[in-house]
């Protein structure tokens, strides 16, 4: 079984921002319409600063590609689906705007395309090409400081697999037991 | 909870149901209009409809969403039927709307679409403060409140006028309990977001429309008018009282959504 997800390095991470800009070119063709629902550019990944003691906490959310993804059950034509390779996608063709996988997300990681009316998020079309060539999402790709990974954690020689091995990981929100496939590593 | 209203003026023998039953198809029909409204690929909706239907992938059993607008499609034919009954006069049309299996689908559908938008609510994770079994308990009694208001404008007969009365003075004690229910279950025992919801409401940006809008003009107006009304019944005042109920009861269902954020995430 084939099980995609993403791994973000969070103490190595530089707050650069080249993955959401990556994803906001690649992806969306550098566009500048605001997404409305973020408060933020066209991009499918968004920074979350949290104040807690002497330093914020930084964090870059973007899909989880769940196991168990409400935006999946939720949604009424089928249009938000799990693929075999565990990711969770789009078929704009079911897609008919209602916005109610948005609210179903407990991380608020989907945000609506005003020229489309589609509620985009992570894997995109460009990214998603990319994965089926065998390559990394742009978001992975770009990022200067390899604070970030990407692949099958059923593959125990995978890039990602490895990486996670040797780290200390949290997954956020895991309690509402959401089986997020959002690595956040810790500490080495 | 109006085609349950009109299912139980059936029983008591009301003679003329024209307005009403027009009234509550145009209102199905509205509500199915502003729900088409909000899509934001409204274009779409046929294609994806029918080929989510045909490649078994439509989510009756698993999205509220779905069972939802398959719940006002019922209604809205089954009022349309009902309207056109007291409309014309075609013996098959009025046989199959005076039959008592009409009435009971008819009121399981009313029943079934005032409770489906609580749970499709109810139902998002994504947004803690909605996430209680409350909800469509609150839209029952609401819904119900409104059915009596409708009625009470619509329908001019003495008994039914006191039934009106007395129900509703019951019915609006449950909802203010259940509205008071809600924000105290937010405020005092709901996770981080529901809080900053729960306190929207309390004392927050939402405070005048949540204590103004829902409470006193939607809840205890009526029901202060209600209470006189147990000894002497003054018709416009009644009728007021009538109109402020369905405007509380809108400004109750805004606020609920407005008040709605999502939770941290971390």
């Amino acid at each position: 079984m084939t099980r995609l997800a993403h791994l973000w390095y969070q103490s190595r991470c530089t707050a650069c921002g080249a993955c959401i800009a990556a994803c906001n070119a690649a992806n969306y063709h550098s566009t500048d319409i605001t997404n409305k629902a973020w408060g933020w550019l066209a991009s499918n990944i968004r920074r979350v600063e949290i104040l807690r003691g002497h330093r914020p906490l930084l964090y870059l959310i973007q899909c989880q590609h769940r196991e168990a993804a409400p935006c999946v059950t939720v949604c009424l034509t089928g249009g938000s689906y799990k693929d075999v390779d565990g990711l969770v996608k789009i078929k704009p063709e079911l897609c008919i705007g209602c916005k109610y996988c948005m609210v179903a997300c407990i991380y608020n990681a989907r945000w609506l395309d005003e020229e489309t009316g589609l509620p985009r998020k992570c894997m995109e079309d460009e990214c998603l090409s990319q994965v089926k060539a065998g390559l990394d999402p742009v978001c992975v790709a770009v990022c200067p400081a390899k604070a970030r990974a990407f692949g099958d954690v059923d593959d125990p020689h995978s890039k990602i697999s490895r990486r996670l091995a040797k780290s200390r990981y949290v997954r956020l929100l895991e309690n509402k037991g959401t089986e997020p496939k959002y690595f956040v590593v810790v500490r080495p | 909870m109006g085609a349950v209203a009109y299912v139980l003026l059936r029983q008591v023998k009301v003679d003329n149901l024209k307005a009403f039953s027009w009234v509550l198809f145009i209102s199905i029909v509205a509500a199915l209009v502003f729900v088409v409204a909000d899509l934001s690929r409204p274009w779409n909706l046929v294609n994806a409809l029918t080929t989510s239907f045909f490649t078994g992938k439509f989510g009756l059993f698993r999205s509220w969403m779905a069972l939802g607008i398959v719940l006002l499609s019922v209604a809205a034919l089954l009022l349309f039927l009902a309207a056109l009954r007291h409309t014309t006069n075609i013996k098959m049309l009025n046989a199959v709307v005076d039959a008592g299996w009409f009435g009971v689908l008819l009121a399981a559908v009313g029943l079934l679409v005032t409770m489906y938008s609580g749970f499709l609510i109810a139902a998002a994770p994504g947004i803690p403060f909605w996430n209680t079994a409350l909800i469509p308990v609150l839209w029952m009694f609401s819904a119900s409140v409104c059915a009596l208001a409708l009625t009470e404008l619509m329908i001019r007969r003495n008994d039914i006028t006191k039934f009106i009365i007395r129900a509703g003075s019951g019915l609006k004690v449950a909802e203010l309990i259940a509205v008071l229910a809600l924000v105290n279950l937010a405020v005092y025992g709901g996770a981080t977001a529901a809080r900053a919801s729960g306190w929207a409401l309390v004392h927050g940006p939402l405070a005048p429309a949540f204590w103004g809008g829902v409470v006193a003009v939607g809840i205890l107006t009526p029901m202060a008018i209600g209470l006189v009304s147990w000894s002497r019944e003054i018709k416009p005042l009644l009728a007021a009282a009538a109109m402020l109920a369905l405007i509380g009861a809108l400004m109750l269902r805004i606020v609920v959504l407005q008040a709605g954020v999502f939770g941290p995430v971390a």
